[in-house]
């Protein structure tokens, strides 16, 4: 397995970032912050953000994937579609 | 080397080009064959189904054979593995003919595609080549009395004892829900969305038809009981906690694509009935069709129905694509089309005078129906909501 890449990370994360900024209306995004518990977004966006993330990666998500710890904040989200892509350590 | 570049680059933008034609020549071709199928199968009978408010098995025989229940599912389950705008052509066809007996695949394809995406391997297999054979005919069983447009609010309750599932509740305005032999229906587990598969036979659901609709009269609309219904845990479609969000999502996606396509052939019903009405009829020695005030309501109709093409073929190229966007550009599409069919076929029962307002002209049943394509799948004031929020938001961050 290759190693894990800084820059990748940071190239995923930013993508996604990007993806969420444009669907929100809301100026910063922290790692960390809960996107559903804070209310910035709702169901439907859930569903666009796994469409973004399976286009945008190439990754197909799965029923056991369905798990909102994977994709409560953007840090979270990242660390998934890390996984996903054979990058564990993430 | 730039040159060799920019000629390969020539070649693949081609390649692409006569690849699209190619997809387009075949799904005109398609097209073609639905609405043949529409103008020997449906036409004819459409009015005496919504007088009986009921379709015959037959007919729904004769969708199974053409292959139209599975034309979304894969081959590998006998489906006709279609993309979004060939199903959705198809829907247009029918939408021409029948709302109601659009509706049979409508359900189908929601019920089909919601458990493609999150059913188990072993549903998949015991379900899908049924669904698209047209062996099983299924209804998404999501309303309920105090929830229509607030799907958040259902309170069928799931609970689990053992490897079994127990359901208690009721369903309102099921579509297909009297000829159905397949449920997908959603509740609560635990306080959490759940969607599990429940046969018609299952012990304890009690299937009572709703008649006297205003329009879709025979889609087969009915109320589900639900009384201690055990079904084995393995029916759980998706996870628990996801089943609105996601399970649910994948159907109605379906359900608005369907929607809006056959709002787009209900409209072209309202104009072709116009116009065919408006170059034949006289008052006095003048044609309907001279009259200024009737080309304005006939060219509202012909531009809407070119509009509302393009939005619906925009819609399914993002769905097809599996682009984010493709949700809301579906959005757009259902609330266009729905809101242009019922002004078509207000306009052409204006058009057509007492005529219009009787049996033995579609229009009077294009009337009754573009109403419930404002209401099903998401009313229109359901649609301004999201859409407001959403275009809003677009726009404050063009702003920022």
């Amino acid at each position: 397995m290759k190693p894990v890449s800084a820059v990748e990370e940071t190239s995923i994360k930013e993508t996604i970032k990007q993806f969420i900024l444009r669907s929100i209306d809301f100026a910063q995004l922290e790692d960390d912050e809960n996107l559903f518990e804070s209310g910035l977004v709702n169901s439907l966006f859930a569903v666009q953000l796994m469409t973004f993330i399976e286009k945008t990666f190439s990754l197909e998500v799965v029923m056991d994937d369905l798990d909102i710890e994977n994709f409560k904040s953007l840090g979270a989200t990242t660390a998934f579609v890390m996984k996903k892509n054979g990058r564990p350590n993430a | 080397m730039r040159n060799i570049q920019r000629l390969k680059h020539a070649d693949d933008g081609e390649s692409k080009a006569r690849s699209q034609q190619v997809t387009a020549d075949w799904q005109e071709m398609r097209h073609r064959d639905f609405k043949a199928f529409v103008a020997v199968n449906v036409e004819p009978f459409a009015e005496q189904w919504d007088r009986e408010q009921s379709i015959p098995d037959s007919t729904i025989a004769l969708l199974a054979k053409a292959g139209y229940l599975g034309g979304s599912l894969p081959p590998q389950y006998g489906g006709q593995g279609w993309d979004a705008e060939t199903f959705g052509l198809l829907n247009e066809a029918l939408g021409r003919g029948s709302s109601a007996l659009t509706g049979v695949v409508t359900v189908q394809a929601m019920v089909s595609m919601a458990l493609l995406r999150w059913g188990t391997k072993e549903q998949k297999e015991k379900w899908l080549s049924s669904l698209a054979k047209g062996d099983v005919i299924a209804a998404f069983a999501l309303t309920e009395p105090d929830a229509g447009s607030d799907i958040q609010s259902v309170t069928t309750r799931f609970s689990a004892e053992g490897d079994q599932l127990i359901l208690n509740g009721r369903k309102k305005w099921i579509s297909c829900g009297q000829v159905a032999g397949l449920f997908l229906v959603f509740g609560k587990l635990d306080q959490q969305p759940a969607a599990c598969l429940v046969p018609r036979n299952a012990y304890g659901l009690h299937v009572e038809p709703i008649r006297d609709m205003m329009g879709f009269r025979a889609a087969g609309l009915a109320e589900l009981h639900f009384h201690d219904v055990r079904v084995p845990a393995t029916n759980l479609v998706g996870k628990p906690g996801f089943a609105l969000s996601h399970v649910a999502a994948a159907g109605l996606q379906y359900g608005r694509i369907s929607t809006a396509w056959s709002g787009l052939g209900l409209l072209r019903g309202c104009f072709e009935e116009s116009i065919s009405y408006a170059a034949t009829r006289k008052i006095a020695d003048n044609m309907v069709g001279n009259l200024g005030m009737i080309r304005s309501l006939i060219a509202r109709m012909g531009t809407d129905l070119e509009a509302g093409s393009l939005l619906c073929r925009s819609a399914c190229r993002a769905e097809k694509d599996h682009l984010p966007e493709a949700f809301e550009k579906t959005l757009v599409a259902k609330y266009f089309t729905s809101t242009a069919a019922a002004r078509a076929a207000s306009d052409a029962v204006q058009i057509m005078g007492a005529l219009g307002c009787h049996g033995s002209s579609p229009v009077s049943r294009y009337y009754r129906d573009a109403k419930i394509m404002e209401i099903i799948e998401g009313t229109t004031q359901i649609h301004e909501h999201i859409l407001g929020n959403m275009f809003v938001t677009h726009a404050a961050k063009l702003g920022k």
